[in-house]
């Protein structure tokens, strides 16, 4: 077991899967939100590849400054695939409220940013009979790195069993422009953000910790004794661990013989 | 002999459809001469079921989808999946294979391993069978395995003992793993147990592995042909869906015991002995 993936395998697998998916639920079309970023190229490539190129629309949803180097790479990203994009500055609907409830945290604008986002593209996959793909991939989803109802949320993801550096695999085959896959990644919660610096540790780093606690099952003490910091691995099994609620639906109080969530089991393809 | 592979991506709790499906491609099967089409596990219902599993089970001797199906096996044999619940155990759901010729029910196969562990749920829904068994099939003596059944070899020994010359197996089974080639890592554990089987029991494997997805999870397809002596005599694509129909000589049988003669000096009735043994005293 490693990170190493066969990419031209795993293109087939993802392109298959969103379609089936999408044509299973009556749809033809995806959208995506654009942040100019390696996931939602990469999310992008799979889509126009599954989807053809007219059937997938990028949402490019900054705060404020549209003419930022991000949205210059997401409208690249555009091009690139030839698919429809669209810009929505976010300000109008983040402003005021902060001007009513202001605050100091960064984290709490950036939470609700990422929560605007995700309002713009349920509205779009309504007005546009589109399928929501998720860009959230496996490393984000273990350590809890997003925003719970904000940018986790979409209708189907076909990056959430890929780690970071897979993804990167992925971009390489696949050609994402060279400015996208040189920039250090950002969550984009605000200016000058970068996941490295923020998580405290590298991608690469990170990805090889999690490899060996999740698909190989290993101990923190296997990962100590074969060389990782104890420090490092207890923070990662922590951030695991405190982000399941992220993972999951929440809880439902049971009362009855046959309650959702715990014994009203059904697939989610049910009858598709 | 000519086998039909029917690898296809059911929809999951949707009889109906997968009756449609079913009898489309069994007379896709007769127009390409086939004497035997093969459909994957739970062809009928879909794999992921869950709850559905109450809500899509039937008799098979009183159906009236399942005699649709029966009606139109003329001239053919077709092996199925299905949720079946008799009525002398109502209640019971059970991981179903059906051997159907000529309008006729021969046997059918109760899947005894259910996986239940990780992505897999069988035990929490399914009741458990508890029997492999050899019948007279009209091209000659046949057994029946699902999926998980086939990993298992004491399941494919008493297959072997009881003289089966075609071993048949439905599969669901999802793919796993992409570091490695065109297709799944884990579709290589399926050959080279067909390898395996075939080679040490002298018979042909007939392996039939669904598409499709459900619930994220892709299932691998790669179903195949091993003839008696491990030789890989057809194999379909991996994740497409593919109608694949080959031609066997089951002659090779013979050959493959003349040649190698592990039927003949097989000796059942000492594993039975040492079995006994093992069950009735297991630390010894």
């Amino acid at each position: 077991m490693s990170l190493k993936i066969n990419p031209s395998f795993v293109e087939k697998v993802l392109t298959r899967f969103i379609r089936d998916e999408l044509s299973k639920h009556g749809f033809r079309k995806g959208v995506l939100g654009l942040s100019g970023g390696l996931d939602s190229a990469v999310c992008a490539a799979l889509a126009a590849r599954a989807l053809g190129p007219r059937n997938v629309l990028g949402l490019v949803m900054p705060y404020g400054s549209s003419s930022s180097a991000d949205v210059r790479d997401a409208g690249k990203v555009g091009r690139w695939l030839g698919i429809r994009t669209r810009t929505i500055d976010i300000a109008p609907q983040v402003d005021p409220y902060f001007d009513a409830h202001p605050t100091a945290s960064r984290v709490l604008r950036g939470n609700k940013m990422a929560r605007e986002r995700m309002s713009i593209l349920y509205d779009y996959s309504a007005r546009e009979k589109a399928l929501i793909l998720g860009t959230s991939n496996k490393t984000e989803l273990l350590i809890g790195y997003g925003t719970i109802h904000g940018d986790m949320a979409c209708a189907v993801n076909p990056m959430g069993d890929l780690y970071k550096t897979q993804v990167r695999q992925l971009a390489r085959h696949f050609g994402v422009p060279p400015s996208i896959l040189r920039k250090a990644p950002t969550a984009g919660l605000w200016a000058g953000q970068t996941d490295e610096q923020e998580i405290g540790l590298s991608y690469a780093e990170l990805d090889e910790i999690l490899e060996r606690l999740v698909e190989r099952r290993m101990t923190v003490r296997d990962l100590v004794e074969s060389g990782f910091r104890r420090k490092t691995v207890e923070r990662v099994t922590a951030m695991i661990r405190n982000s399941e609620f992220k993972r999951k639906l929440p809880p439902i109080a049971k009362l009855s013989p046959r309650s959702v969530g715990h014994d009203f089991l059904y697939p989610y393809d049910w009858g598709k | 002999m000519r086998v039909a592979l029917a690898q296809i991506a059911p929809r999951l709790g949707d009889v109906a459809r997968n009756l449609d499906l079913h009898l489309e491609y069994i007379d896709k099967a007769r127009r390409k001469k086939a004497d035997l089409i093969v459909f994957p596990e739970l062809s009928l219902t879909g794999y992921t079921l869950k709850d559905l599993a109450g809500e899509v089970a039937l008799d098979p001797a009183t159906d009236a989808r399942f005699r649709k199906i029966l009606a139109r096996a003329k001239g053919l044999s077709v092996v199925l999946g299905f949720m079946e619940e008799s009525p002398a155990e109502k209640g019971l759901f059970y991981n179903a294979a059906a051997f159907v010729s000529d309008g006729k029910l021969l046997h059918v196969h109760r899947k005894v391993y259910l996986p239940t562990n990780g992505l897999f749920e069988e035990a929490k829904f399914f009741a458990q069978g508890r029997e492999f068994r050899v019948f007279p099939a009209p091209f000659g003596r046949a057994g029946l395995m699902i999926c998980r059944d086939f990993l298992h070899y004491g399941a494919g020994y008493v297959l072997f003992a009881g003289g089966a010359d075609v071993i048949i197996v439905i599969s669901a089974a999802p793919g796993r793993g992409v570091g490695g080639g065109e297709a799944f890592g884990t579709s290589r554990m399926w050959e080279l147990m067909g390898e395996a089987m075939s080679y040490f029991s002298t018979a042909f494997v007939i392996y039939v592995n669904r598409v499709g997805v459900e619930d994220g999870v892709s299932f691998a397809g790669g179903s195949f042909i091993y003839g008696p002596g491990g030789r890989l005599l057809a194999r379909a694509a991996d994740i497409d869906p593919e109608l694949l129909v080959h031609s066997i000589d089951l002659r090779a049988v013979r050959e493959a015991r003349v040649h190698w003669l592990f039927k003949r000096d097989e000796k059942p009735e000492v594993v039975l002995r040492s079995l006994e043994r093992v069950v009735r005293v297991p630390e010894d």
